[in-house]
């Protein structure tokens, strides 16, 4: 079947050059010409056919996908998240309609939006699936703590991406759902005023905030991320993948990374790339009425993973059980620290467990809940600061500041 | 001797400085403060203020109300002497101690009849006319009848509020509690068949809703459709009058239908014929045609024309509901909606419109409404059904995603499987 197949696109290439006209043959020629003399500087070939003979330890399978998934969903956040800033408008006046032209009149618009929004949530569930093989397979001990450091902080920064670009759509769901969680930040003990204060830029969410959300999404992420993969990838390369407890090293050379672990990374990423499009034509992303600060909308309807966790712990177990959740996996951090030993096996050390499951589990549990509860009215109450500024004088206060009046006329 | 003259010295130089922070004389910064020397004035005079020795109480509700701001004192109510300070010669002279309900009329009357003493503070000098005219007044002031009330039962005596001030015992939000005291004791009501209940049947209704909950001050009490001081029933003939006194069109459209033209000639009808009085309702429309049998045989013309009226409405009532529906839809969809979105105000306004002309029982009219309506909707609709069949349309792109990504994964997977076997391992 195979060979009947290569015989057919053989006979087809074979027509293909034969019917070609000598123009494009030249630039053909021309492109080798090019290549030529830049693979003589940098030899591309070579490094190239390296990478591709690299032998992998005879452990690496399917199961180690998840930090490769994780990584192509990056590259689709961030090509799409190009093909939306050529249209998006970062303005409390323009944000909500060219959110809605890029959804109806850009040339396939829904479709890098959707595909956007949806990989920010599958690139989650990667991220912690590529961190749970991690964590039960006791790879974040010494001498990899360094990768695993990087990568808690890599999710640190997928979360902060999508905290920062929830608000971007600038309707009704992004603009209240951002004021409860600042609500929640503001109430974070010690530093949660500052870090409110900073992120809000105002006293509430306004366009400062939209301004500043937007230059974190796109300027400051985007660099602070590039630079921990790099990291990342480095570690990983440099102390290789974790072998799985109990295996014996032996004289096998291993798997070659092409062809065996490229065509199995394409099978992943083919059926990841159709899963996204899917979820995008499937179900889209809806628009809320336009934000506003002087009316509470209905219910607030998530879009985000994280944000479905976040409601399944505030409506559940208070604000503090947010926080307790957040401290818990800044926990994560910190445990290459406490558990150092490479040989143990993770069943003995019950406290560093316990962590784990609480985390990976809680998150899977309070997403379930999150998502029962689906749209909510919002807790969080008009600031009297914002009527205050849509108060029309009356027209007592307004006679006695014109007239004068020596009783209610403050003395400088 | 050294030291004495040194102290001198820097005491010479420190005075003026020190001086600067010092407080000048009473005549280096001119305050004026009239207001504390009235107080001191005001304080000096109630001193000498008999009254206050032993009725310190009733100075302290004085003061809150607006009386005291005026400059009424308790002799100029209650007579005595107030510049005594003895009892039995404060109370002398023309000393009426507590007032009855005949005596506080003619009290109050003495200035609010008085236009020239009213006319500086923009108030009306007819209470007391108008209170002649009023059931309560016919009671009280002809008959001698002293369970009909007299001014100072809806207006506290001493702390006497202006009706915009939320304590007032008749400010919007009160009056109906105010009127309560009475009206909602039978014993009181019995003798002259009045019924009870009517404020908490208002309270219920549409307008104590309206006051209540929405806060809107607009909205009717008591006093709102039958006066205050001159406090009576509306007749039949007068009922349209005091509602459409707010309900300006409905009564225009009212007075132009049927019911309208027979108003005051037939039974009781008004708009209390099918809204009630206390317990004002809107009728909903599915239940316009009940409401007809109310008054009119069941299978007559006249029921009839009330259900071909109540279709109209649930037609119209429809149309708006899906339109709203197609508006959220496209909102959701990312679409702009400001035409739709005025499109469907206007149909809004439309129903309004047609809402009133009910009224008129004017099925011509009440059509070419509901087809201005209905064109709203359906090009609202028709947008709506344009973006579901895009998106759908969307669904399709799947088909070749799919079939690539699969052929992807098959070949793929073929090749890994060829390669994995132990043979091509080697070959490789």
């Amino acid at each position: 079947m195979f060979k009947q197949v290569r015989t057919w696109l053989g006979q087809v290439g074979s027509d293909l050059r034969e019917s070609t006209d000598a123009s494009l043959l030249s630039s053909l020629r021309f492109l080798g010409l090019l290549y030529g003399r830049i693979d003589r500087t940098l030899p591309i070939d070579q490094a190239l056919r390296k990478a591709w003979a690299r032998r992998l330890p005879s452990y690496v399978g399917w199961r180690h996908s998840f930090g490769g998934i994780a990584y192509l969903l990056f590259m689709v956040l961030v090509v799409t998240g190009v093909l939306l800033s050529f249209y998006y408008r970062p303005s409390i006046e323009e944000a909500y309609p060219s959110v809605q032209y890029i959804s109806t009149e850009v040339p396939f618009g829904w479709l890098f939006r959707d595909m956007h929004v949806w990989s920010a949530n599958l690139i989650v569930l990667a991220i912690l699936a590529h961190m749970a093989r991690v964590f039960f397979t006791g790879a974040y001990r010494p001498p990899r703590e360094t990768s695993w450091l990087i990568g808690v902080f890599l999710l640190f920064i997928v979360l902060a991406f999508g905290g920062t670009g929830y608000l971007l759509p600038w309707d009704q769901w992004a603009y209240w759902t951002t004021t409860e969680v600042m609500n929640v930040v503001r109430r974070t003990p010690i530093v949660g005023g500052t870090l409110a204060g900073f992120l809000t830029g105002d006293v509430f969410v306004s366009g400062a905030t939209l301004s500043r959300f937007f230059a974190l999404h796109v300027i400051v992420l985007p660099w602070a991320a590039f630079g921990l993969l790099v990291l990342h990838f480095v570690v990983v390369r440099k102390h290789g993948t974790a072998p799985p407890r109990g295996f014996v090293a032996d004289e096998s050379p291993g798997t070659p990374f092409y062809p065996d672990h490229l065509f199995r990374m394409v099978i992943v990423s083919a059926l990841v790339l159709a899963i996204a499009v899917s979820l995008a034509a499937m179900f889209p992303r809806a628009i809320g009425d336009p934000a506003t600060p002087f009316e509470l909308p209905d219910g607030l309807v998530s879009s985000w993973i994280v944000v479905d966790v976040s409601l399944g712990l505030i409506r559940t177990m208070g604000v503090w059980g947010f926080v307790g959740f957040s401290a818990l996996g800044l926990l994560l951090v910190i445990l290459p620290l406490v558990d150092r030993d490479p040989g143990a096996s993770l069943r003995r050390k019950t406290l560093v467990l316990g962590v784990g499951l609480l985390f990976f589990l809680g998150f899977l549990a309070f997403w379930t809940v999150g998502r029962q509860i689906g749209a909510v009215p919002p807790s969080a109450v008009i600031e009297s600061s914002i009527l205050d500024e849509r108060a029309v004088p009356t027209p007592d206060t307004s006679d006695s500041e014109q007239s004068g009046d020596p009783e209610t006329r403050q003395e400088p | 001797m050294i030291r004495q003259a040194c102290f001198f010295g820097v005491a010479v130089v420190l005075a003026p400085l020190l001086g600067l922070w010092a407080p000048g004389p009473v005549g280096a910064r001119t305050i004026e403060l009239p207001h504390a020397v009235n107080l001191q004035e005001s304080n000096r005079a109630e001193q000498q203020y008999g009254c206050l020795v032993c009725h310190a109480d009733k100075r302290r509700a004085h003061q809150l109300g607006v009386h005291s701001d005026r400059g009424v004192r308790c002799h100029d109510c209650h007579g005595g002497d107030p510049s005594s300070f003895e009892a039995v010669q404060a109370h002398g002279g023309n000393f009426k101690g507590s007032l009855g309900k005949l005596e506080t009329v003619d009290v109050c009357a003495s200035c609010h009849s008085d236009p020239d003493q009213m006319r500086q503070y923009g108030l009306s000098a007819g209470q007391i006319a108008e209170l002649r005219t009023s059931r309560h007044g016919q009671l009280l002031l002809d008959e001698g009848n002293l369970d009909a009330p007299s001014c100072a039962d809806c207006h506290d005596p001493h702390t006497t509020l202006h009706s915009d001030d939320a304590r007032s015992g008749v400010h919007p939000t009160n009056i109906s509690a105010t009127c309560a005291r009475c009206h909602d004791d039978e014993s009181l009501m019995a003798p002259y068949g009045i019924p009870t209940g009517q404020v908490a049947e208002h309270r219920h209704s549409a307008h104590g809703i309206a006051l209540f909950e929405d806060q809107n001050f607009a909205a009717p009490t008591c006093v709102g459709c039958h006066g205050s001081h001159a406090a009576l029933p509306p007749d039949v003939g007068e009922i349209s009058n005091v509602c459409g006194r707010c309900h300006v069109n409905v009564r225009r459209a009212f007075d132009a239908g049927p019911h309208g033209r027979m108003e005051g000639r037939a039974a009781p009808l008004g708009c209390t014929g099918c809204h009630s009085n206390h317990d004002t309702e809107r009728v909903a429309t599915d239940r316009v045609a009940d409401t007809c049998v109310g008054c009119h045989e069941p299978g007559s013309s006249e029921t009839l024309l009330g259900e071909e009226v109540e279709q109209v409405l649930l037609r119209a009532e429809s149309e708006m509901g899906r339109a709203e529906e197609a508006l959220h839809e496209l909102v959701r969809g990312g679409h702009e909606v400001s035409d739709e979105r005025f499109r469907l105000r206007a149909a809004h306004t439309e129903f309004r419109t047609l809402e009133t002309l009910q009224h008129t029982l004017d099925l011509e009219q009440m059509d070419d409404l509901a087809r201005l309506i209905a064109s709203a909707s359906l090009d609202i609709r028709g947008k709506a059904e344009v973006s579901a069949e895009e998106r759908w349309e969307r669904k399709l792109f799947l088909l070749p995603v799919w079939f690539f990504a699969l052929g992807i994964v098959f070949l793929a997977g073929f090749r890994l499987r060829r390669i994995s076997t132990p043979n091509a391992r080697e070959t490789h």
